[in-house]
């Protein structure tokens, strides 16, 4: 092949600089007063605000407090009104979980006007977390496998998927006493699902037992599934916003871990079970997947 | 004996100090109320009916939103120990917290809350010496540690279901074990009493 | 191994936009030789439809392709080419159809392969190129699309998008509602009306005083990483409906009631810039959080307004990354960006044969097999 003698390349934009990794964030009034457990510990910096662990009233109890900083993009005013009201709906959804049953974090103390909501410290990792790690082990102990590009899928009847499948079914089951309770969450994700270790010499709490299994197991999928975040989420019991809450779900798990997406039809099962009209719910989903497809194709 | 406690609590400002006492067979709880009706400056005190209290975990997340709201300015009532009785209810209801919560001629057992305040530089008059005497002084009752175990001797919780309105869910009632059933219970009532104002 | 060339077509809304690239697959350098554009505007208050868009490309194929070989150049593209990348969707039906076919006639008369581009693939393999981001949390926003995406195991997956229309429709949609023009585009226009709510001019048009806009009432619809657009143009237009009965009555002498506020077109451009890049930057922001990435890439036509930009900046700078954005010559529709997907994917031996050289009006982001990245 030739080689053409070009004219002068276009000179592209000079990227940015990334700013300063390290970057120091002012931590909220309640947390510069002293504390005996040391000072707060930064968990996440989620979309919705900064999470941090610290202890609440005694240094032994661990505490998650939720700083939603005001956000320097967005116009004051506007800022002001999202925060106070998505503070004030989180807290009223919280409470009515708890009041249904339904496992989230019980709240210790509001400060809407410093858009701070402390909470009942969840022990556990995330959905997420213990997930990809589950994947890790398996292609570890399976290495003949194609080193993790795209098609390597777990399938549900596979040997050693029981525990995953385990999990699927009780994220499905949450989910759906979450609904059954009026609330759509609004942002499901796996990273707003905690693994909470079933607890050994406590009995039983929110219909959830602590099987033999759970007890001789080294996998970390036992436990019970805790939602956390309610940031985005409303009251109300439409099919539509149900159907919604799950397809976030469902997007969120299949880009999150590609290699499991096969099992979340175990979700949906479970969902299916768990209320009267779960099954409407999921007829409606289908719709929700075929617009999902349109829409963003089209525009 | 059991004397008055000083509580060191996490983000609490080195400028207020928590003092904590619990009576038992209190003989004089008519002659503390009306300490409290007549606004008697030597009883600033919070004077509670030790039979509302769930749990020393429970007293203490009043005693804080209260402190928090007497720094923050936005107290409803007169002063941090009043705002310690209200604090204790789950709605905004005021003279029915005091009704509830506070030290009534009927209330057997007493809990005690004193918040001393330092400001600007002007440290607060009494020391915990000063209101230890004063309450031994004054409180005609059995002074025993205000610990868990003393709490969960006097609590009535079929009162205290009744008024934090957490009857009526068959989630709880299908707890077997008693322990994680007043677990569920007490994390309902600090969770509305949280939410007491928003 | 000398570098390699393509020829880019893209045709998908109502840009026509050719160009020629070069990527050298031994040392990944990629050069732009040549990115022309020709755009079709309808007068405003109007959209451009379909079948004129599509006579729009058909007249103007040649002409731009020749100027795109000329300046990059190119004396024998038979030769030189590997090939000749056209866009095959998403996007308007009718002028894909025109541009694909004036590809395929040029593969055709030259004997070169063909590669049928995913327009959305082509802008973030372009932002991507340009700014130097590896592996960036995209958002890519314009006229037909609103997605947020990141990349895993050889896939760009959509994490957010819209549940209605497009982020860039909404706005040019509005635009129209104001009689707000076309040309250059009507965002930009729309952006610069949004910059005149900061001062107000005095009637001799001489001197400038700063005043602080007005953020008017628009609703907020972001849910978990998806955001709805069509109740936001919704009560835009019912405010703008409202503004013009104010203008109408105080034109005829009257007063508006105590304390209503006086709507104007600047605060409601820079209401609705607010509102819904906000969002925007929210659901990125997310996105971002999730996949535990600190950088964002903006791209698509929406991606060159610089009020986004600076709000996304913004909010990259708190979470100690940084926002790469691109210029109007890189984020609107080009033909260059068809130019390196397609060529990228050509060297991985992916060829569209003739006979399935077709476009589709829906083509998600996700259905295609990124070979040639492998982390």
């Amino acid at each position: 092949m030739a080689t053409p003698e070009p004219a002068a390349a276009i000179q592209p934009p000079t990227p940015p600089a990334d700013s300063a990794s390290t970057h120091e964030f002012p931590l909220p009034p309640i947390l510069q007063q002293p504390s005996a457990a040391g000072p707060a510990e930064l968990i996440t910096q989620g979309a919705e605000g900064r999470l941090y662990r610290t202890s609440w009233l005694t240094p032994t109890r661990p505490c998650a407090l939720k700083h939603r900083p005001s956000k320097p993009y967005r116009h004051p005013t506007l800022d002001a009104r999202l925060t106070r009201h998505r503070i004030l709906s989180e807290v009223r959804i919280l409470q009515k979980c708890r009041r249904e049953g339904v496992a989230v974090p019980a709240l210790y103390g509001i400060d809407e006007s410093q858009g701070v909501l402390s909470m009942e410290w969840v022990p556990g990792r995330p959905v997420r977390v213990e997930v990809n790690e589950f994947l890790r082990r398996r292609a570890e102990k399976y290495p003949h496998s194609d080193g993790g590009r795209g098609r390597d899928e777990v399938a549900r009847d596979e040997e050693g998927a029981a525990p995953l499948v385990g999990l699927m079914r009780r994220i499905g089951e949450a989910v759906g006493k979450l609904h059954k309770a009026g609330i759509v969450h609004g942002d499901l994700t796996t990273s707003n699902m905690m693994v909470r270790p079933w607890e050994k010499d406590k009995g039983p709490v929110n219909g959830h037992h602590a099987d033999g299994q759970a007890e001789e197991a080294e996998h970390s999928l036992e436990g019970e599934i805790v939602v956390i975040d309610f940031g985005l989420a409303s009251q109300g019991s439409a099919d539509e916003d149900r159907a919604v809450d799950l397809y976030v779900l469902e997007r969120a798990f299949g880009s999150t871990h590609p290699r499991a997406e096969a099992l979340f039809t175990v979700v949906l099962e479970a969902y299916k079970d768990t209320f009267k009209v779960a099954p409407v719910v999921l007829k409606k989903l289908e719709d929700v997947r075929m617009r999902g497809r349109k829409r963003s194709m089209l525009g | 004996m059991a004397a008055l406690e000083t509580v060191e609590l996490e983000h609490l400002p080195a400028t207020h100090t928590v003092l904590l006492a619990l009576y038992r067979n209190v003989a004089n709880t008519a002659f503390l109320q009306e300490q409290l009706l007549s606004r008697n400056a030597d009883f600033e005190y919070a004077f509670v009916d030790a039979s509302t209290v769930a749990s020393r975990f429970q007293l203490l997340s009043a005693v804080y939103k209260a402190i928090a709201a007497e720094m923050a300015g936005s107290m409803r009532t007169p002063n941090v120990h009043s705002e310690v009785v209200v604090s204790l209810n789950s709605n905004n209801n005021i003279s029915e917290a005091y009704r509830r919560y506070g030290v009534q001629p009927s209330t057997k057992d007493v809990v005690v809350v004193k918040v001393l305040i330092s400001r600007e530089g002007s440290p607060s008059s009494l020391s915990p010496e000063d209101v230890g005497k004063h309450l031994q002084t004054h409180v005609q009752g059995e002074s025993v540690s205000c610990s868990d175990e003393e709490l969960a001797k006097v609590t009535d919780w079929p009162k205290l279901r009744k008024y934090h309105k957490l009857n009526g869910l068959p989630w709880i009632e299908a707890i077997k074990d008693e322990k994680a059933k007043k677990n569920e219970l007490e994390m309902l009532i600090i969770s509305a009493m949280a939410m007491r104002g928003t | 191994m000398a570098p390699l060339y393509a020829l880019g077509c893209e045709g998908s809304a109502n840009k026509l936009g050719i160009g020629v690239i070069s990527h050298d697959p031994t040392t990944n350098t990629t050069r732009i030789l040549s990115n022309v554009r020709h755009t079709f505007n309808s007068p405003p208050g109007t959209g451009f439809l379909p079948k004129d868009t599509a006579a729009h490309h058909r007249a103007h194929f040649v002409s731009v392709a020749r100027e795109a070989l000329r300046a990059a150049g190119l004396t024998d593209p038979a030769r030189e080419l590997s090939c000749i990348c056209y866009t095959r969707g998403p996007g308007m039906g009718a002028p894909l159809t025109s541009t694909a076919v004036a590809a395929r006639t040029l593969a055709a008369l030259w004997g070169l392969d063909l590669v049928g581009v995913n327009h959305c693939v082509g802008h973030i393999e372009m932002g991507r190129f340009i700014t130097g981001a590896a592996n960036p949390v995209v958002l890519y926003v314009s006229g037909g699309n609103t997605q947020v995406i990141a990349y895993a195991e050889q896939r760009y997956r959509i994490f957010g998008e819209t549940l209605d229309i497009a982020v860039g429709n909404c706005i040019d949609r509005f635009a129209r509602t104001l009689q707000i023009p076309n040309d250059p585009f009507p965002g930009y226009n729309v952006e610069q009306v949004a910059k005149k709510a900061f001062y107000t001019v005095a009637a001799d048009r001489t001197t400038k005083t700063p005043r602080d806009p007005v953020l008017l009432d628009l609703p907020y619809a972001v849910k978990g990483m998806d955001c709805s657009f069509s109740g936001i143009l919704g009560a835009a237009d019912l405010q703008a409906a409202q503004m013009q009965k104010q203008d109408a009555l105080l034109a005829a002498g009257g007063a508006l009631k105590e304390g209503e506020q006086r709507i104007t077109r600047e605060d409601l451009c820079f209401t609705l810039q607010e509102v819904v890049f906000a969002m925007l930057v929210e659901i990125t922001e997310r996105a971002m959080a999730h996949v535990g990435s600190k950088q964002v890439l903006v791209v698509g036509g929406v991606g060159c307004n610089e009020r986004l930009q600076e709000m996304m900046g913004l909010m990259a700078r708190d979470r100690g990354g940084s926002v790469y954005a691109t210029d109007e010559r890189f984020c609107i529709d080009n033909g260059i960006m068809i130019g390196l997907a397609g060529l990228l994917a050509w060297e991985t031996g992916f060829r569209t044969p003739f006979e399935e050289s077709t476009c589709t009006q829906r083509f998600r982001t996700d259905e295609v097999h990124i070979k040639w990245r492998t982390d």
